[in-house]
């Protein structure tokens, strides 16, 4: 009855507009999520419609539409009544009843007219426009593509490198065609270095965007199971972020060997880095604290001390590699130290804050198994009062997800956390037969209302905990 | 799984009653909610003594902006039943009773802190949570809790306590016991707690108009010797038969040695800009004293604890002569404004793990009690 009535209350129309524009008014995500809801009265939890121009245009839209469709409907019944034709009111009460299914299935159509008469035409002019601008650029441009890891990546390459070099990189994680388009229509033309994001959603995504950016230099962050629902299998994602080492006829190409996922897929040529150093430099002397980490990369009598407020041995690799490609580039080692020392967690990336006297590192950007495993070594590496690890598992895993989300439950009760949080939703008895596979002992609480936990999260907390929150679902995944 | 239901009391009429809304609503029925284990059911005392019961009673908004009386209007007040165990019944076309399981009283100072809830309680049979009766009543009357300690040689400054109606009725002769106490003096109204009503006095001419204040709030008064060099600690402790101390913490003291009102509520945070508010941005955790004064007064705060039968939870209140290192018992407050909780959570409790643990102390004390015999035949009615 409660599902039935939230079809008819007066916030429906909010609702559906809020569904659209939380799915980027793309129209596969927004239908699937559409036609899995039962209860629309529960879908806005973690957020609210955002009243833009667009959406408010589109919620005017929807409004009149269900208005036409009742008129007609209507119309159709005194046309039915009048002329004594059962037909016609049967279809007139068929169209009142039915608009909470009718409109906000047509509502697709003009998003995706528009889409593919207007907007879509004009995207790939500026792209057009925005390869000749990349092939023509003079500088280094350095891809970094990857399941995961990438925006990190990009900004410590670019904290360390703009200590010797005019560097411009893709904003936040601003990492498809159009958006590189306008990161490309900024360029001056004199900047020595170029980094550019590549964010793979769909097969042949990684492909086009090297075509497009032309990159000199290409970096793969790991592989991990993500977006599955278009990749279907990992050697999809896997050929796909690859293809950026095709474009580069497999020269210049530096790849993640802390991702056991890459292995299959590693060549002579390429250099790799990770938490042992990169290529013929050595990491040693690694030391892990809530602070940040410190190293020495060491190549036979050289030796450079790194610290940097990055959290996690994870982190190792990325440092590495960017020191390194920054002697390649040129830079002094004082210059490589000082990048080094300047790098620092990013927003919701290993970020680490304090609540009331504990340490809550703020993971919630992490969606990927490889996230999951530095997470959890980090919280079985650092002490604390008591350690809570919280999260509600990852999306789009695909065919995956069971054997992923168990596979998370046993990372998860081998750093024998006190305190398990999970979020109520498709994967928490996943992730529950892991912990248990794992002898996993602690405390497990499941929560129904994560927005309520997140906000109160000081009630749980008390001084010298340690608090972990790994990964954070969207209304539209939950 | 079925919630054990939580009664919160709050509010009362109380020169605290502010102070009551927010112990009870940020520091209590949160954290209950948050730990999924309790549903809490909000019961508001409002100034003139009526009780309320209504979900929305548990939003701070309702209180801050000043709508509460308009809402109130719109209810009616609950009943009590008090028969196997305590109801609160809502009246209406169908009233609607409610069986509470366990009562968290978060009243401060007079009808409700000092005793009067709990007595209620035990006559419902209901596990309750905090103090029981004859220790509230105790705690909160400063003289009576110093007069069983002092007993038990726990030292204390010296004190005079007189009735407010002995005082007007002769005010010299009051004034004449109060001779024998060596200024500078403190005179406080007995029950109440917030530091409501206290005066510092340092000359003779002053105390009448003290005493004055003191006896506009209280129909008890106290007067005592202050404490030189005076740092003030206190302890919030929480436990039945094995209690347990947090920190032993020290709060910033204005000009006048008096951790007044004002300090602990209303100036918050430490400088512009500051989120904090109440005790937790003014005090020092743990207390700036050498490791044997802190020891010892952690002692002697769990020794008053003791004494006075407390059970669930307390804050003791110490006074310590910087000079002499002399530790004294200054006064208890069986129910601390916001449970302390800042104290506790720097102790390594957190908000839910403290009102978890009080409510668990309060069942373990009900069950305790439970097994008492309450039955004693005898023949003494056949002789009529």
């Amino acid at each position: 009855m409660r599902q039935l009535l939230s079809l008819y209350s007066l916030r429906f129309p909010r609702i559906i507009i809020y569904m659209l524009q939380t799915s980027e008014y793309r129209a596969g995500p927004y239908l699937r999520w559409l036609w899995r809801t039962g209860d629309f009265s529960r879908v806005s939890k973690r957020g609210s419609l955002k009243l833009t121009n667009y959406a408010r245009l589109l919620l005017i839209g929807l409004v009149v539409g269900i208005f036409v469709e009742l008129a007609a409907g209507v119309g159709l019944i005194v046309v039915g009544i009048v002329d004594n034709m059962a037909a016609y009111w049967e279809l007139g009460i068929s169209l009142m009843i039915a608009y909470p299914v009718i409109m906000p299935n047509l509502i697709v159509l003009p998003l995706e007219i528009g889409r593919l008469y207007i907007v879509e035409p004009k995207q790939k002019t500026k792209i057009s426009r925005a390869s000749a601008i990349f092939a023509s650029h003079p500088g280094v441009k350095i891809a970094v593509a990857g399941s995961y890891g990438k925006t990190t990546m990009k900004e410590v390459l670019k904290t360390v490198l703009s200590e010797g070099k005019t560097v411009a990189a893709t904003e936040a994680n601003h990492n498809v065609a159009i958006e590189h388009a306008k990161f490309a229509s900024r360029l001056k033309g004199d900047e020595q270095i170029l980094i550019i994001e590549y964010g793979e959603g769909a097969p042949g995504d990684v492909k086009r965007f090297a075509a497009n950016t032309h990159p000199t230099h290409g970096v793969i962050t790991g592989l991990a199971p993500a977006h599955l629902n278009n990749y279907k299998t990992m050697a999809a994602v896997a050929e796909d972020i690859f293809s950026i080492a095709s474009y580069l006829k497999a020269k210049n190409i530096y790849v993640n060997g802390d991702s056991d996922a890459v292995k299959p897929y590693l060549r002579d040529s390429y250099i790799v880095y990770g938490s042992k150093g990169v290529a013929n430099w050595r990491a040693v002397n690694i030391t892990v604290s809530t602070k940040g980490i410190s190293f020495k990369l060491k190549r036979g009598h050289t030796v450079i001390d790194l610290n940097s407020k990055l959290i996690g041995r994870h982190q190792v690799g990325v440092l590495s590699l960017a020191a390194v490609l920054a002697m390649e580039l040129g830079l002094t080692d004082e210059q490589i130290k000082a990048g080094i020392a300047k790098t620092a967690p990013f927003e919701h990336r290993m970020q680490p804050y304090e609540l009331d006297g504990a340490l809550v590192i703020d993971d919630t950007y992490n969606g990927n198994i490889d996230g999951i495993k530095a997470g959890t070594q980090l919280l079985s590496e650092l002490k604390a009062n008591r350690k809570i690890y919280v999260t509600p598992g990852l999306v789009e895993q695909g065919s995956q997800s069971e054997a992923v989300h168990k596979q998370m439950g046993e990372l998860i009760a081998k750093a024998k956390p006190d305190i398990v949080v999970l979020m109520r939703n498709s994967v928490t008895d996943y992730i529950l037969a892991g912990l248990k596979d794992g002898g996993y002992h602690g405390e497990t609480r499941i929560e129904t209302d994560p927005l309520g936990f997140y906000n109160n999260l000081s009630q749980f907390v008390a001084e010298g905990d340690l608090v972990l929150m790994q990964n954070d679902w969207p209304d539209n995944y939950a | 799984m079925n919630k054990l239901k939580v009664g919160v009391v709050f509010g009362s009429r109380s020169t605290e009653h502010d102070v009551s809304i927010v112990t009870a609503i940020a520091s209590i029925i949160k954290p209950l909610q948050l730990s999924g284990e309790y549903e809490p059911v909000p019961i508001y005392i409002d100034k003139s003594g009526r009780w309320y019961s209504d979900p929305k009673l548990k939003d701070i908004s309702l209180y801050s902006s000043g709508q509460i009386s308009d809402f109130l209007a719109r209810q009616k007040p609950i009943q009590l039943s008090l028969g196997g165990g305590l109801k609160i019944i809502k009246p209406g076309l169908k009233p609607k009773a409610i069986k509470l399981d366990v009562v968290f009283p978060a009243t401060h100072g007079t009808h409700g802190e000092d005793g009067e809830l709990m007595g209620l309680f035990e006559l419902a049979d209901v596990p309750y949570v905090g103090c029981d009766m004859p220790s509230s009543v105790l705690a909160m009357d400063k003289a009576l809790a110093k007069i069983v300690t002092s007993s038990q040689n726990i030292p204390t400054p010296e004190f005079v306590w007189f009735y407010a109606a002995d005082f007007a009725a002769d005010t010299q002769a009051v004034v004449k016991r109060v001779a024998k106490l060596h200024y500078p003096l403190f005179v406080k109204p007995v029950h109440l707690g917030s530091s409501i009503g206290i005066t510092k006095v340092s000359q003779k001419k002053d105390l009448i108009n003290a005493i004055e204040v003191a006896a506009h709030y209280d129909n008890k008064v106290i007067v005592e010797e202050a404490v030189a060099n005076l740092i003030e600690v206190t302890v919030p402790i929480i436990g039945n038969d094995k209690p347990v101390a947090a920190y032993v913490e020290q709060p910033l003291l204005n000009g006048d040695d008096v951790f007044d009102f004002d300090t602990k509520y209303m100036r918050g945070g430490k400088g512009k800009g500051s989120k904090q508010t109440g005790a937790q941005g003014y005090s020092t955790i743990p207390a700036n004293i050498d490791r044997d004064l802190y020891h010892r007064s952690e002692q002697l705060a769990l020794d008053v604890y003791a004494e006075l039968g407390c059970t669930g939870i307390a804050r003791i209140d110490l006074l310590i002569d910087a000079k002499t290192k002399s530790v004294y018992f200054n006064e208890v407050n069986p129910l601390p404004g916001s449970l302390y909780a800042h104290n506790w959570r720097k102790a390594g409790k957190s908000g839910v793990q403290l009102v978890s643990e009080l409510v668990e102390l309060a069942l373990a004390r009900h069950e305790q009690n439970r097994h008492k015999t309450t039955v004693f035949d005898t023949n003494y009615l056949k002789q009529y």
